[in-house]
């Protein structure tokens, strides 16, 4: 679904992706983890062209993104994506927000899009605040809305860029039970996080990421309980002794 | 004061202020769309297109409003046609207002986080439809109190048609103080008509902008 082959990135004189190597297939949850810095928001956001590579081969669904006759809006339908800042539309309801692609891309009527925007709504648990303005929302609510966002274009890959945090701790919960439930179902998902709870209990494979490399990959099993390599150790030894 | 000028020559008056709106008008939507182009040029990756904003923008604002009004009342009779005064004294002004909204306006795109694009992008929608749907109507929230400033500016700068005998207040005001010799009440109640058209217009941004901010 999504083949990253020998992935080279340049920022200038910085060299944020190195030989990145990495497959995922459909139906798949990758967790990505790894300290601030390692390139892994930089590594998801190649998937949908939101950062250019300097080299190597990246397809998606079977489509090479960085080609000049890629119709990247066509490519971008199939992958919904939710920031860490969520990235609500502040001048839009809830409800438009999520109908705004919907309409414009896949061209649905207004009032399919609202249905299907109600289910996604109703699906992340918040379908009373289909008619209030993104402020006047938590920031567990406006994160959920923002999954909704994803899914309402109905895409066969969901990208998360650290969804939980900028969120209070309290709602943290709210917003992985969502994705917890979306892993269930079988959607294919790329998530960096530091949730190591949630990788943990949610990852089919997780990601070790450090200074623009994959260092290691595992089974979250064994990928916790018997590291392979140093600097994935003195990792986890840090987030996970507190 | 002589109350009577304004009652004798109301006509004229009428006239005049007629004029000053219509060319007013005109200018505002016509420099707003053409600001608003312009302020996407600016900000554009395409370099020919931005290339041609700043050029744009640089050589008409550093440039007096009313040597690009005579561009538009003279330059064309060296093209073979003509042009009123009212018609070039409106494109010019419309021209060199555009300069200063676009402007106004790239600095409102500008100042819309980067996130909005990049949510709006990747959920399939193009750059157009970004800068239509989420990124301008945001920006124009922030630039309404500067675009104020120029719409009241180019009221007051409409008086340019003046010089390109353009019809419009002060135009006829010219002619009504040659009439009646009573220069300063004739000009007087000139301030009192822009100011009819200014006040309000203030006044309308003011609740626009508050309007705005309530909603979110």
């Amino acid at each position: 679904m999504i083949d990253f082959h020998q992935v080279e990135k340049h920022y200038g004189q910085f060299h944020v992706l190195k030989n990145i190597d990495l497959h995922v297939q459909e139906g798949e949850v990758v967790v990505v983890v790894g300290p601030s810095g390692s390139g892994k928001s930089t590594m998801l956001r190649c998937i949908n062209r939101l950062e250019t590579i300097t080299s190597g081969g990246l397809t998606v669904d079977g489509i090479t993104v960085n080609e000049r006759k890629t119709d990247i809006n066509k490519l971008r339908k199939e992958i919904g994506m939710v920031f860490q800042h969520f990235n609500l539309y502040p001048h839009k309801k809830v409800i438009d927000n999520i109908t705004l692609a919907p309409i414009k891309v896949l061209g649905l009527s207004k009032a399919e899009a609202e249905k299907t925007a109600m289910y996604y709504l109703e699906k992340v648990g918040i379908a009373d605040k289909a008619q209030s303005y993104p402020s006047q929302l938590s920031g567990g609510q406006q994160q959920r809305v923002a999954i909704a966002r994803g899914l309402a274009m109905k895409p066969k890959i969901m990208l998360f860029d650290e969804p939980t945090s900028a969120l209070d701790p309290e709602m943290v919960g709210e917003v992985l039970d969502v994705m917890r439930n979306l892993a269930r179902e079988g959607m294919t998902m790329v998530v960096v996080t530091h949730e190591m709870g949630f990788a943990r209990e949610v990852a089919d494979r997780v990601i070790f990421m450090d200074q623009g490399q994959i260092v290691e990959e595992a089974e979250p099993e064994q990928f916790f309980a018997n590291p392979q390599e140093e600097r994935t150790r003195t990792f986890l030894s840090r987030v996970l002794s507190h | 004061m002589e109350f009577s000028i304004l009652t004798d020559y109301f006509g004229q008056y009428l006239e005049g202020f007629r004029g000053t709106v219509l060319s007013s008008v005109l200018a505002l939507i016509g420099s707003f769309v053409i600001g608003t182009v312009i302020a996407v040029f600016r900000i554009t990756s395409v370099k020919a297109l931005r290339w041609f904003g700043t050029g744009y923008v640089e050589f008409i604002r550093n440039i007096p409003l009313l040597l690009v009004v005579y561009v538009f009342f003279y330059g064309p009779s060296a093209l073979g046609f003509t042009l009123d005064g009212f018609k070039a004294g409106t494109i010019g002004l419309t021209v060199y207002t555009s300069a200063f909204i676009a402007e106004a306006i790239r600095a409102g795109i500008v100042a819309v986080p980067k996130g909005q694009m990049e949510a709006a992008r990747s959920s399939g929608l193009s750059y157009m439809q970004t800068m239509t749907h989420v990124i301008l109507p945001q920006a124009i929230k922030l630039v309404i109190p500067p675009l104020g400033n120029q719409f009241i500016n180019l009221i007051k700068n409409s008086s340019v048609l003046t010089l390109v005998a353009g019809l419009d207040l002060m135009y006829f005001a010219d002619g009504i103080s040659t009439e009646t010799y009573r220069t300063f009440d004739t000009y007087i109640f000139v301030a009192l008509f822009y100011l009819v058209l200014t006040l309000p217009l203030s006044y309308g941004v003011r609740v626009w902008e508050r309007r705005l901010q309530r909603k979110y």
